[in-house]
């Protein structure tokens, strides 16, 4: 059954090591948005690489396996910040800030500090999961609702508040108007 | 013409088509239209460029780490030859797993005392070897235990789990074998054979159930016997 296996073409563990060596900055990154705690973000990529390695006879060659990780990893993150912080993606929530003030956050800050980050301690966590998810990520609007099991409608709604709020702080950064 | 639209526009998702045409034609018609939306693709470009944070090197070793643990947990071993032993070195440890307790002189902790079947007031001619036997207890019931929660279809958590055990088993099989107790020794290895098959990534639903519940079954039987025989002992004494 191995010999079958290698013979399929299944990512072999030199090729997981050349991903990790390669990619882990950008499967991280991803993670430390999403959840903005680094502890939460190498917990999410170290369980990305599990699965995939356990599921890797179902790695579909059409993709890169740096990107099959990378979706994994993203998927762990948003199951690690819902199992941390139950509740987040109520769908109604309103303009209810970051946690900004955290020690976790303000580690993330340290580590990301760069002006996409620094305008997404503004916005709600539904808000910028949301957006990362769909700016950053590329989702579908329909993906990120059914990852939240929540309405489409919902989904744009906090999208729409987290591009109102970032223009703001673009503006207001970087002194410019439209 | 709402900015809500144009965003809808610029991710190119969450309008139809009839929705799309309308804000190209506004674009077209529309100079404070197009002036806004320029606006907002400007924007929206700019938080594009996300720095990417360096992932700190030991964390970056202890994935590596991990898929080489993965790695050395998925190594298959062949069913056959496992399915064939199994009963004959479960019917050969069992006994000599259970004669261990005087041999065992290194003091393994079993501190939990609330998960402990043997009673407390047990006093053997070796405490060691109590200490050992509790703490193999414990371990082979949150096995057991972990395993019937892990369902079939969660390869990932299995998996994980698993790995888990069998670092544990490995444990008290070194201390079994530096005390001359190879019959302890050679049960922990079978269950170590079984665990790996276990979480091989190639094993089916079916296969997996069937090698569960064995498992789960001869846990069982080694975890019954393990108590009554120190409970034997402990009336003896």
């Amino acid at each position: 059954m191995a010999a079958v296996m290698k013979e399929a073409g299944i990512p072999t563990t030199a090729e997981f090591h050349q991903a990790i060596s390669s990619r882990s900055d950008r499967w991280y990154s991803a993670c430390l948005r999403i959840t903005r705690s680094p502890e939460l973000a190498e917990d999410a990529v170290q369980e990305a690489l599990l699965s995939a390695w356990a599921k890797r006879h179902q790695f579909n060659h059409t993709a890169r396996l740096e990107t099959w990780i990378h979706r994994i990893a993203v998927n762990a993150a948003l199951q690690l910040l819902r199992k941390n912080r139950p509740g987040i993606f109520e769908p109604l929530e309103t303009d209810v800030q970051d946690d900004s003030g955290s020690p976790e956050a303000a580690k993330h800050d340290q580590d990301v500090d760069d002006e996409l980050s620094m305008a997404l301690r503004y916005l709600s966590e539904i808000e910028r999961v949301c957006f990362v998810l769909k700016h950053l990520e590329q989702w579908r609007l329909k993906e990120i609702a059914e990852k939240f099991d929540i309405e489409v409608s919902a989904v744009k709604q906090a999208i729409f508040r987290a591009v109102k709020k970032l223009r703001v702080r673009l503006d207001g950064m970087q002194g410019t108007r439209s | 013409m709402n900015d809500e639209k144009l965003t809808l526009y610029y991710y190119n998702d969450g309008l139809s088509r009839d929705e799309r045409q309308q804000v190209v034609n506004m674009l077209a018609s529309e100079q404070d239209v197009a002036k806004r939306y320029q606006s907002i693709c400007r924007q929206l470009d700019s938080l594009a460029e996300v720095e990417v944070a360096t992932a700190p090197p030991d964390m970056v070793e202890r994935w590596h780490e991990s898929i080489n643990r993965a790695a050395r947990a998925a190594v298959v071993v062949s069913p056959k030859p496992v399915l064939h032993t199994w009963s004959f070195i479960w019917g050969a440890a069992i006994t000599a797993a259970l004669a261990i307790g005087i041999g065992i002189g290194i003091y393994v902790s079993g501190d939990n005392a609330s998960e402990v079947i043997v009673p407390n007031t047990l006093v053997t001619s070796s405490r060691n070897s109590n200490a050992f036997v509790r703490g193999l207890q414990v371990h082979l019931r949150e096995s057991e235990q972990g395993l019937s929660a892990t369902p079939f279809n969660s390869t990932a958590d299995r998996t994980l789990l698993i790995m888990s055990i069998i670092e544990q088993n490995r444990l008290f099989e070194r201390v079994a074998q530096q005390n001359d107790s190879d019959g302890l020794a050679r049960v922990l290895r079978s269950f170590e054979l079984v665990l790996v098959r276990l979480a091989a990534d190639d094993i089916s639903a079916q296969e997996a159930a069937e090698l569960q519940t064995k498992l789960l079954f001869e846990l069982n039987v080694v975890l019954t016997k393990l108590a009554r025989d120190t409970s034997d002992e402990s009336q003896t004494i």
